[in-house]
């Protein structure tokens, strides 16, 4: 009884190793009351293995080794099976093996034949009912004697004990395994947390469709904030149960596009009718596959573009407005070009052809009044002329090149001196001055610039005009220095505003419409114009062209 | 020579009456006809309509062409009479007071001879004329 209890407390430390407590059980079975033990047990399906054997004679080891994991079918006739179906112990103290043949599978009959079992007890595992399976003790060495009650006792005992910790062994084992499947659930669980907490915070609208129905699954804050409506009202619903049915058919195109596709599809500008009026989304939409490469979702993420949308749309308004502004200023141009000068040539003509033939009979008053006539007409004509270059100036395509500011201020020189063949003129251009600016509008640009310095230098002894470069606060800047009448510092505001003038037109004649020019190509080229000067002590107009260079 | 037309097309009196005066100042004796619009100057140039009934041998040696023109503009003139066989090579100066580009880009496209711009200036104007006059009526040697 004492090695019993031994061997029914080492049962309660083995219960957390299953197969050891078996071999426990059968090891000190063999050992307490001898010879050979075997273990079998119940599984799943219903069969009987042997899960474990010991015995104390390592001549028949391998004999019986053959037994273990071979199932006992229901169906077979075995010792084993009646016991578990009695409930109640086999004892054979002298076993007539050929008596009990009919009753033994045939493969445990050749088994104990050569073994030579002579005495035998099956004991019926059972705990609260439910037979586990059965504890079998075999005796064969010669000599020994066959078991008496005491063995039936311990056996039986021992099998009772060992149901009760195999019992607890898969109790804990269950709960050890739920505790697994617990935790696995937890970090799966946490997981998805995660997962939702990052959706949810997602800034774009998120959401996921069911394959088959497109029906929503999902659903964030975005989405929800966006759609204006809160996502309990979404789940389960389709695009035609919440958008117009164009809107939804449009929707669900891109869906199947996607999920057949089996690629992301994007929807760069797709317009959406919300709680809160019509918004323009920027969509993507990605198919969800499962293992087999089937579609069984749709992920949308959907970025609210309405404001970029609403911006691009004013732009386009402005620039439509600005083109139409641009075009009706044309036709104005080619109206004033043309229609405006008509009159002019009449007044200018008839002028003349009033002094052609009737100049003799008019006095000096009358024939200086008709020249009055006359080049009123011609200023007028050329007013006209500088403000069509003017606005030509505001329409024409800024068209930069690299080109060699000294050449073109050259060449504008030689223009006006052509025009006043007598003027002498010290004239100091630096050479190789290398710009990037558009080479038309530069020249006009230069001709007004050159042609002031030229005009305003008329009534100077010996004239001076120089162009060169000089660092200046807004970086290198041209200049262009002459040593004419200059101006007064106080108006250089008005320097630059159309039809302003700081010198009368009995001094120096003039439209007032050229440093206006100047400033409107040199503003076109992203540069800056300005001057200094003071009565008597020449000008200088310093300018830049807003290229790397200069800027 | 003298006996060769010069035909105007010239909607604006006033540009008629200097146009004429600046001829006659540049001692250009030939006769002038004169278009005062477009449709008019087409049905001279193919003997049609009002011109029906016009000597063949009245074939302009010069066209002076303005461009603002009502019914049938300028360079709507300009491309019919460049389309027909019997006109195709006929002188056609426009004279105009525009300075836009883009009429002298298409005046040259559909083959002006010259593009002159009416000056304020009528003493230019004369010159302009006077210079006209002298090339296409006396050393331009005309299509026989």
């Amino acid at each position: 009884m004492r090695l019993v209890s031994g061997a029914v407390s080492a049962f309660a430390e083995a219960t957390s190793d299953y197969q050891r407590l078996l071999t426990i059980v059968a090891r000190s079975a063999a050992e307490v009351i001898g010879d050979i033990c075997t273990v079998v047990l119940l599984d799943d399906a219903g069969d009987l293995y042997t899960r474990a054997m010991f015995t104390t004679d390592p001549s028949i080891e391998a004999l019986l080794t053959s037994l273990v994991d071979v199932p006992i079918r229901a169906a077979e006739p075995s010792i084993a099976w009646n016991v578990m179906a009695s409930g109640q112990a086999a004892f054979v103290p002298k076993l007539d093996l050929e008596a009990v043949r009919g009753r033994m599978a045939p493969r445990n009959y050749e088994l104990f034949r050569a073994v030579g079992v002579h005495s035998l007890i099956v004991a019926p595992m059972r705990v609260r009912g439910t037979a586990l399976g059965v504890v079998a003790m075999w005796r064969h060495l010669p000599g020994r004697d066959a078991y008496d009650d005491l063995d039936l006792e311990l056996t039986q005992d021992l099998a009772n004990h060992a149901a009760l910790a195999i019992s607890n062994a898969r109790l804990v084992e269950a709960l050890r395994h739920s505790e697994q499947v617990k935790s696995a659930e937890q970090a799966a669980v946490r997981a998805n947390q995660f997962l939702d907490a990052i959706v949810e915070h997602i800034p774009d609208m998120v959401f996921v469709k069911d394959a088959n129905r497109l029906a929503f699954t999902r659903f964030n804050r975005a989405g929800e904030l966006l759609l204006g409506v809160p996502r309990a009202a979404l789940i389960g619903k389709t695009d035609y149960d919440l958008f117009p049915a164009d809107e939804a058919a449009f929707f669900q195109a891109k869906d199947r596009e996607t999920l057949s596709a089996k690629q992301l599809v994007e929807i760069a500008e797709e317009p959406i009718q919300t709680q809160q009026g019509k918004r323009w989304l920027h969509t993507k939409k990605v198919p969800i596959l499962d293992d087999d490469g089937t579609p069984v979702y749709l992920l949308g993420i959907s970025h609210d573009i309405t404001a970029r949308k609403l911006a691009d749309e004013e732009l386009r308004a402005a620039k439509e407005q600005a083109e139409q502004a641009s075009k009706e200023l044309e036709t104005f141009s080619y109206s004033v070009a043309h229609d405006l000068r008509a009159p002019l040539r009449g007044i200018d003509g008839f002028s003349q052809a009033l002094l052609d033939d009737y100049g003799d009979r008019l006095d000096e008053v009358g024939l200086d009044y008709l020249a009055r006539v006359r080049k009123l007409a011609q200023h007028m004509a050329e007013l006209i002329d500088d403000l069509l270059a003017l606005s030509r100036v505001t329409r024409a395509e800024l068209a930069r090149e690299r080109v060699e500011l000294s050449a073109l201020a050259r060449a504008a020189a030689a223009r006006l001196q052509r025009l006043e063949p007598d003027r002498q003129i010290d004239l100091v251009i630096e050479p190789g001055l290398m710009v990037d600016a558009d080479s038309r509008l530069l020249s006009i640009a230069l001709d007004n610039l050159l042609g002031n310095a030229w005009k305003f230098t008329s009534k100077v002894a010996a004239a001076r005009i120089e162009l060169g470069t000089e660092v200046t606060a807004s970086g290198r800047a041209f200049f262009i220095r002459d040593n004419g009448a200059g101006f007064d510092i106080q108006y250089v505001h008005k320097l630059f505003g159309v039809f302003q003038r700081l010198h009368s037109a009995t001094e120096f004649p003039g439209t007032g419409i050229g440093l206006a020019t100047v400033a409107r190509i040199i503003h076109r080229h992203r540069g800056r114009v300005w001057a200094e000067g003071a009565p008597g002590q020449g000008a200088t107009f310093y300018f830049t062209l807003g290229d790397p260079e200069t800027a | 020579m003298t006996d060769r037309v010069i035909l105007l097309v010239e909607d604006n009196e006033n540009d008629e009456v200097l146009t004429l005066r600046a001829l006659k100042k540049s001692n250009i004796v030939n006769r002038v006809v004169v278009a005062r619009d477009g449709a008019e100057a087409l049905d001279y140039v193919f003997a049609r309509g009002t011109y029906a009934n016009r000597p063949p041998g009245d074939v302009p040696q010069v066209i002076l062409l303005d461009l603002k023109l009502p019914k049938v503009d300028g360079l709507e003139v300009l491309r019919a009479i460049r389309a027909d066989e019997r006109t195709r090579l006929l002188p056609v100066v426009v004279l105009t007071s525009s300075v836009e580009e883009q009429d002298l880009i298409k005046s040259y496209g559909l083959g002006a001879n010259s593009y002159v711009r009416k000056p304020v200036d009528f003493n230019q104007f004369v010159e302009a004329v006077r210079q006209l006059g002298l090339y296409w009526l006396v050393i331009n040697q005309p299509v026989p």
